[in-house]
């Protein structure tokens, strides 16, 4: 790709996220559309994350066991568990977990609606294609993340506690203290902002590839999988800058 | 009317339509014949201002559409009803919430007038059984047929403009849907269909045109069409009278 449709495309992007993001506040709202968005990126995605949560939080917590044991720290599990699941895992796991099931599903089925000129009927018809399927797919993501991060965060916490009292034979209220401790808001609030940018960046960039498929179905395998494998990358990418930027905000020191 | 001025288009890099001048009127049936990729969907995409051409300039009912906004298009788009390839049916709606769309967006109608306009609809072609169903549950020929049902549901066009509207359809549905567009078009309102069945297009139109490479190389009625020499039509001709093996 040169430089100029780079930029070309990096324009569109930023005018097709302007543009979903605008249509929160602006009519028509396509409730049915939004409600529809909201239980497949959020129920359909409760379990997946259900699972991964609870294996992540339980590997983390033997990590540490094993770790810390040896050096005697062993009471720290729990708020090494909670800082690192609450700040920056869970979030950045729920999100990559949320892009791979959800952000794929939205670049296929805008892709395939593509190629089967549904977008061009939808125009023909005189809906904006931006309102009636990007706009419920932003807002579906920009609420289901956060909740279903804050869902993981519990699970992987629950996790770290099953091996932390039972496999490492820590006290259980030494652990609940230690996660206790370390719910405060500047260590809630820093993994809670992650998902909201999060979500917003999957939809946006799912979004726009499958919009952009061009070429039958080879286009449509390749605008899924830049779909994920951007929004990945940009996850990434973004949780260091957030994380950069809430450092200093909230004051943590280095 | 509709004009097209020495229109350019492109893909991309690749030329689709190259300097192309015609005019046609709202009232005239005509087929625009073609290979795959010659660029007739192009050209009807361009007609509703899906498209925007990169050179020249197009004009529907007198109106120069070329530079006109997305939302200034919509009164141009309600002068068209369009059956995209494969009916472009909305697949997360069943039959009659596909149908009732263009209802709900156009209309003040209540939720039993538009029920009742769908089913009256879909009884015009045979279909109103299946209105539960959805898109993927129905045959190939009850797609199309549901899908120009749809275009017409909410507005009355001045024109129809159907995208291989028989093809992959078995003869008998084929049939069928050349009926329904012969029946639709009865009240004087014309077409433009793009198709590369040469018999379906000799059977529904009046006027022909056929693409090559972006390039309009014939413009003329049915009997200039059959003693045309150009090597490309001869070679359509032949689906008419295919050589025996």
């Amino acid at each position: 790709m040169g430089t100029k449709e780079l930029i070309s495309e990096l324009q569109d992007f930023y005018l097709l996220s302007f543009r979903g993001f605008l249509g929160l506040v602006r009519r028509p709202y396509y409730s049915k559309d939004i409600i529809e968005q909201m239980d497949y990126a959020g129920a359909g995605s409760f379990f997946i994350i259900l699972l991964v949560s609870l294996f992540l939080g339980m590997a983390l917590s033997l990590q540490l066991s094993a770790e810390l044991s040896g050096l005697g720290f062993k009471m720290y599990i729990g708020r090494i568990v909670g800082v690192s699941i609450i700040r920056e895992i869970g979030p950045v796991m729920a999100a990559l977990v949320f892009a791979g099931r959800v952000g794929s599903g939205m670049a296929s089925e805008l892709g395939s609606m593509i190629l089967g000129h549904q977008v061009d009927t939808l125009r023909v018809f005189g809906v904006d294609p931006v309102k009636k399927l990007v706009t419920p797919r932003i807002l579906g993501s920009l609420i289901m993340l956060p909740a279903l991060t804050i869902i993981g965060d519990t699970v992987s916490i629950l996790g770290g506690y099953y091996i932390a009292v039972f496999v490492s034979h820590q006290s259980g209220a030494v652990y609940w203290s230690s996660i206790r401790g370390v719910l405060n808001f500047e260590n809630v609030l820093s993994g809670f902002i992650k998902p909201f940018i999060f979500g917003y960046l999957i939809a946006c960039i799912s979004c726009y590839m499958g919009l952009s498929t061009k070429g039958g179905a080879i286009g449509l395998r390749r605008s899924t999988t830049s779909a994920v494998v951007v929004s990945f990358i940009m996850i990434i990418v973004a949780d260091f800058i957030l994380t950069r930027i809430l450092f200093y905000v909230l004051g943590f020191s280095l | 009317m509709i004009v097209f001025d020495r229109v350019s288009f492109f893909y991309g890099t690749q030329q689709v339509l190259k300097d192309t001048r015609f005019s046609i009127r709202f009232n005239e049936r005509v087929a625009i014949l073609g290979g795959s990729g010659d660029g007739k969907t192009t050209l009807l995409k361009l007609i509703l201002g899906l498209l925007r051409p990169d050179s020249g300039r197009i004009i529907i009912d007198g109106e120069d559409i070329t530079d006109k906004k997305e939302d200034e298009l919509r009164e141009i788009r309600m002068k068209f009803s369009i059956v995209f390839q494969e009916g472009a049916l909305f697949d997360s709606l069943n039959v009659k919430e596909n149908v009732a769309f263009g209802l709900r967006e156009y209309t003040k109608m209540t939720e039993e007038e538009i029920g009742q306009k769908v089913r009256e609809l879909l009884g015009k072609v045979g279909v109103e059984h299946a209105m539960e169903l959805m898109p993927e549950e129905l045959s190939g020929g009850m797609h199309r047929r549901v899908a120009i049902m749809r275009s017409l549901a909410a507005f009355e066009p001045k024109m129809f403009l159907y995208d291989e509207a028989t093809t992959g359809l078995d003869p008998v549905n084929a049939d069928i849907i050349c009926r329904l567009i012969l029946d639709l078009s009865k009240d004087g309102k014309g077409f433009i269909i793009v198709t590369h069945k040469v018999f379906d297009a000799l059977r529904l139109a009046d006027r022909f045109m056929f693409l090559k490479s972006g390039s309009i190389i014939f413009d003329g009625n049915k009997d200039q069409l059959m003693q045309s020499s150009i090597s490309e039509i001869r070679i359509f001709l032949r689906e008419l009278n295919p050589p025996l093996a």
